[in-house]
């Protein structure tokens, strides 16, 4: 019986070795999720006071439709690469329009495009104030600005 | 100006367990095998983790601000590693070198800490990211280099050509050629990103990635496929060419450029498979190991068999016949742990990896400037990709391939490259800490 | 932008790893089984090649098989060629057949029969203990039987009607298991020798062998067409003493009777049909009985698909039976009402097992209830001397699997009272040109029950010679064996097969009556 007693032994020895692996893993995975969250809150903190625009719509992919582009203060838009936004289609101009934060509030104003700049479907003339959660049209481009 | 030490808490938390870990797997190895309730040897599992904490206090002592979880599930993944190598080592031939004779398991920790020795001095030892970024047109010309160089001056083992001969050591050059290859992919995609958001070509209805993309594409391809024929190492021909466009795609986030690499990759392996026979035979080998079990398909059902005894709960650490699969300590490793831990030991191990790849991938995410973030990606994705494909062979889901399974299998130029990695990974998070940190310093003032 | 990207890798990466974990759980846990059965397995192979195996004897404690373990090399030893279709060989080059296959993992100690025991084996590792088999069938019978062929090529089958336990099964040409399950180098040769003697030794006539049944078929359609109530012990049919002389037309075709020697043709009932051996008259009941109920009586005698010896894991495979053409693995339909006439006294397509034929005649016996066959009595624990017999300890007995009923008591009663006539009846003596029913009988004051058949082949071939029957079967008797003799191209049913079926059932009434 003391070879069954070894076996015993020797059994409770190899789980104890998976067990400790486990162990080792649980705490891996409860590191890794306590970042996980504090990253999320960290980038959630940095959003606040910028905008960012969320892409819409956008036949030929670029940028690509259902991303969000992070704003600086002053960004341009159109189908010149040298862009803030590149916008890749047939119906923006290459310098399409700007978009840009002054104090409060933020600006979109068409650069002389041949096709125009929508805000809200209507074709702006002039320079004007939007706010969160208003649509842009560049081209075939539709954009929403966010917080 | 004061010297501040902050101490990495979370990776000595992290790192103490391996105290117990590798200490008792190698004790159960030694009482199964000896049939005898005794500790056994202990020198080398002390050895490993006294190695990790060194490198641990290195790493406190240099102010590196680095993540802190890497190093300690590397020393896990290795640890669990090092159990299994010494479970094999008296079944392996012991290695010679330097008129040394050394059982496997020695001779991975003296690689543990060669590779240690270089984590730590790329870790602390890259001040910014110069000297990989802006020669990355040298690293290229390195790597090709030594990639022509091992296709025609390297030596054969098992029928793929791997291997240079430095004098006392052979180092296998594929394991640093990936190193190479990310850091300048990375650096390519990072300069000319403004470029490469141009327009799309268009062939027909066919969106074809522009040519900045198309053109590197298409030579990486032509590489990959001339290491696949040439050197027969399908393994190392997919991680390179998966390595490329996993960067692609976070660069760009175009599913369709992947999705068009890896329709070139399979049309170019269904034209080797027709037209060169080394290559045909070992598909045919993947697709059915039981034709010829005794001699072609060997290796393989001789690892699914390893598999199969497993089971659920495996046959018990030292109590399984590992050691009927060829070369099981190399290309099968991840067989004998299953074999040996079972399913549910095998699955704790990939967990392990996965926590790896998804610290490396924060860390990309976090990273500063793009240049790093596509550098820790390409690092990351690697490694990820290395594992799935090893694992996946021997899992008979892919066609087995000669690559290792990084930590775990033995082999020096492995561990090395693996560390070397490791250490890029933490020199990336050390330098977006750095640069937090000066932003702190900004606001607070 | 990257971090979207990277968010997105991160989530392929995870399905890639979910992926290759499924990879995991298939060969370790859903495919496990058939792998580590695999013979290629290095597991099996090892255990195979240094594990001892437990001793087999028979059911008198007899050493029937036995191994020993020599410079870690397991080799075995078999005592008795009658036995070495039954038990097979365990052959470190050739693999396992017959009961070394079936109880591999009892014999070698893999399995324990109790699952708890089992599973503690199992998780402490325990070295595996080799565990021994007693068969049901006694050495004597068996050699007496194997003694009674010489050197015809054929089987016979013996069961006991009440349990369905094997008494003897024997396949000649037999050959010597142990040289070929020695050291694998020898045994190549060795193998090769048997292959090349004529007869192919390997095949296990008893099981495996497939013939014509002739007219033994009869007993299957009379108790079939009883049962059904498409007959009685009295039905006779008024056309058939005419088509005696003149053939009985089916469908254009004319059934011809064979010779009936000095037997002159008159209107006949079952018994008489039965010891003359009509086909006319069979032909007509297997007509009444129609091609349906037919096929549905053969499949309730287990024909149509294949059989076993024992059950679940560890049962010996028996092959198939088949009354029509074989389709997918089941009997097909009658093509038209020739072949159903013809089926019905044992020609056109019926190909037969003897095992199969012995099984009919044990559900005749025993009053309607086909028994479930087994082989193997009882596992015990290994005893340490082979010679000095069987342990005591006994572990598991086989169960002895409940019957199933196949027809009524009242059918069965009225088909075995027909074959008694067969072997004792006027008519039947007149028939076969025999004075004394001594030659197939059991020559004793027990009754035996009976048929012969002369299975006709193609032109040229000799006929196969066939009998079933059982004993003791006079009145209420309670027959206690059951038996199937085939001789290939043996000629006459009468002449061949039926004295060694006597013999045989004599043999064994002898010996259990002295213990």
């Amino acid at each position: 019986m003391s070879g069954d007693l070894l076996r015993v032994l020797l059994l409770g020895l190899q789980l104890g070795f998976v067990a400790v692996l486990y162990l080792i893993l649980f705490g891996f995975a409860r590191s890794l999720l306590r970042d996980l969250r504090s990253a999320e809150a960290q980038q959630l903190a940095s959003r606040v006071g910028i905008g960012r625009l969320s892409v819409l719509e956008s036949p030929d992919d670029e940028p690509p439709a259902g991303t969000t582009i992070a704003l600086g203060p002053i960004n341009s838009l159109g189908r010149n690469v040298n862009n803030t936004i590149y916008v890749e289609d047939d119906f923006a101009s290459a310098n399409h329009a700007m978009l840009t934060f002054r104090g409060r509030s933020w600006f979109i104003e068409d650069q002389g495009s041949t096709n125009g700049t929508y805000v809200n479907g209507h074709r702006i003339d002039r320079p004007v104030a939007l706010s969160f959660g208003d649509e842009l049209m560049i081209g075939r481009v539709r954009m929403r600005l966010e917080r | 100006m004061r010297l501040t030490l902050a101490w990495r808490w979370t990776e000595l938390r992290m790192l103490l367990p391996l105290l117990l870990l590798v200490p008792l797997g190698f004790v159960v190895t030694h009482v199964a095998e000896a049939g005898v309730l005794e500790p056994g040897p202990l020198t080398l599992a002390f050895g490993y983790v006294a190695l990790m904490l060194v490198a641990h206090a290195i790493l406190v002592l240099s102010g590196h601000r680095g993540d802190q979880l890497l190093l300690p599930l590397v020393g896990t993944i290795g640890g669990a590693g090092l159990v299994i190598l010494n479970r094999l080592a008296p079944d392996v031939e012991p290695t010679q070198a330097f008129g040394l004779q050394l059982d496997v398991a020695a001779t991975q920790l003296a690689w543990f800490a060669v590779g240690l020795v270089a984590m730590l001095a790329v870790a602390i030892g890259l001040r910014d990211d110069g000297l990989l970024r802006h020669y990355k047109y040298t690293w290229a010309a390195v790597g090709i280099g030594l990639l022509v160089l091992t296709a025609f001056l390297g030596y054969e083992v098992n029928g793929a050509r791997l291997w240079l001969d430095l004098g006392p050591i052979a180092i296998q050059p594929g394991e640093f050629i990936k190193i190479i290859l990310v850091v300048f992919i990375a650096g390519y995609l990072a300069d000319n990103r403004a470029l490469l958001t141009g327009a799309s070509l268009r062939i027909g209805p066919i969106r074809v990635p522009p040519l900045p993309y198309l053109l590197p594409m298409l030579a990486l391809f032509g590489l990959v496929m001339l290491i696949a024929v040439r050197q027969n190492d399908l393994g190392q021909a997919l991680l390179l060419f998966g390595i490329f466009l996993t960067m692609l795609f976070v660069a760009t986030g175009r599913r369709s450029y992947v999705l068009i690499g890896l329709l070139l990759f399979v049309a170019g392996s269904f034209a080797a498979y027709k037209l060169f026979p080394h290559v045909a035979a070992r598909v045919d080998i993947w697709i059915d190991p039981f034709a010829d079990p005794t001699n072609k398909g060997f290796q393989p059902v001789r690892g699914l068999f390893a598999l199969a005894r497993g089971g659920l709960f495996g046959e018990g650490l030292g109590q399984g016949l590992p050691q009927s699969i060829p070369y099981v300590h190399t290309d099968f490793i991840f067989a004998a742990v299953a074999e040996e831990l079972g399913l549910v030991g095998a699955f704790a191990l990939l967990a392990l990896f996965l926590a790896f790849v998804f610290r490396g991938l924060r860390i990309a995410m976090l990273a500063r400037d793009e240049f790093s973030a596509l550098l820790a990606v390409g690092l990351t994705a690697s490694l990820a990709l290395q594992t799935l494909i090893i694992v996946a062979g021997n899992l008979k889901l892919v066609p087995l391939t000669g690559i290792t399974l990084p930590f775990v299998s033995y082999g020096g130029s492995s561990v090395l490259a693996s560390f070397v990695m490791v250490g890029l990974l933490l020199n990336v998070s050390h330098r977006t800490a750095r640069a937090v940190d000066r932003e702190q310093g900004l606001k607070d003032r | 932008m990257i971090a979207t990207n990277v968010r997105r890798l991160a989530v392929y990466l995870l399905l890639a790893f979910v992926v290759v974990s499924g990879g995991l759980g298939w060969w370790q846990i859903l495919d496990a089984p058939a792998l580590n059965a695999r013979a290629e397995n290095p597991q099996v192979i090892a255990a195979r090649r240094s594990a001892m195996r437990g001793t087999i004897f028979d059911a008198k404690g007899a050493l029937l098989a036995s191994s020993a373990v020599i410079d870690g090399v397991s080799r075995r030893t078999y005592t008795d060629a009658a036995f070495s279709h039954l038990i097979g060989y365990a052959s470190l080059r050739f693999g396992t057949t017959g009961v070394e296959r079936a109880y591999d993992d009892i014999l070698t100690g893999r399995a324990d029969p109790n699952p708890l025991r089992d599973l503690m084996n199992d998780i402490l590792n325990r070295r595996p203990e080799p565990k021994d088999l007693t068969l049901t069938i006694d050495k004597r019978l068996q050699d007496f039987a194997a003694a009674q062929l010489g050197d015809a090529i054929g089987a016979v089958v013996a069961i006991d009607p009440r349990t369905g336990a094997i008494l003897a099964m024997t396949s000649i040409p037999t050959f010597d298991a142990t040289p070929i399950s020695e050291l694998p180098d020898p045994a190549g040769p060795a193998m090769a020798r048997i292959t090349g003697r004529p007869g192919n030794p390997l095949v296990d006539r008893a099981r495996q062998g497939r013939y014509v049944p002739g007219s033994i078929m009869k007993v299957l359609t009379a108790a079939a067409a009883l049962d059904a109530g498409a007959i009685t012990a009295h039905t006779t049919f008024p056309d058939q003493p005419q088509q005696e002389t003149d053939g009985f037309v089916v469908n254009g075709f004319t059934i011809r009777e064979h010779d009936l020697r000095p037997v002159t043709p008159a209107l006949w009932s079952l018994s008489p049909a039965l010891q003359v051996s009509s086909n006319i008259f069979f032909a007509h009941v297997g007509l009444e009985l129609g091609a349906q109920r037919f096929l549905e009586y053969a499949h309730r005698f287990g024909f149509c698909a294949g059989g076993s010896i024992g059950s679940g894991a560890r049962a010996l495979p028996v092959s198939a039976s088949y009354v029509t053409a074989e389709t997918d693995g089941d009997c097909g339909p009658f093509t038209d009402d020739v072949e159903l006439a013809s089926a019905s006294f044992g020609q056109a397509r019926v190909s037969v097992t003897p095992i199969q034929m012995a099984l009919i005649a044990a559900t005749i016996a025993n009053d309607g209830v086909m028994p479930a066959l087994h082989a193997v009595r009882d596992v015990r624990v290994h005893a340490a001397d082979a010679a000095g017999g069987p342990s005591s300890a006994v572990l598991e007995e086989s169960p002895s699997g409940d019957g199933s009923r196949v027809i009524s008591v009242d059918a069965a009663r009225v088909t075995r009272s027909a074959m008694v006539d067969a072997v004792e009846g006027e008519l039947g003596r007149l028939y076969a040109g025999q004075g004394s029913v001594q030659l197939y009988g059991t020559g004793s004051d027990v009754h035996t029950a009976g048929k012969t058949g002369t299975a006709q082949r193609g032109e040229g071939q000799a006929p196969h010679s066939w009998f079933i029957g059982f004993a003791p079967a006079q009145g209420d008797a309670q027959p206690s064996i059951a038996v199937a003799v085939l001789i290939e191209g043996g000629g006459s049913g009468a002449g061949r097969a039926a004295p060694i079926g006597g013999a045989v059932m004599a043999e064994w009434l002898r010996l259990a009556g002295g213990g």
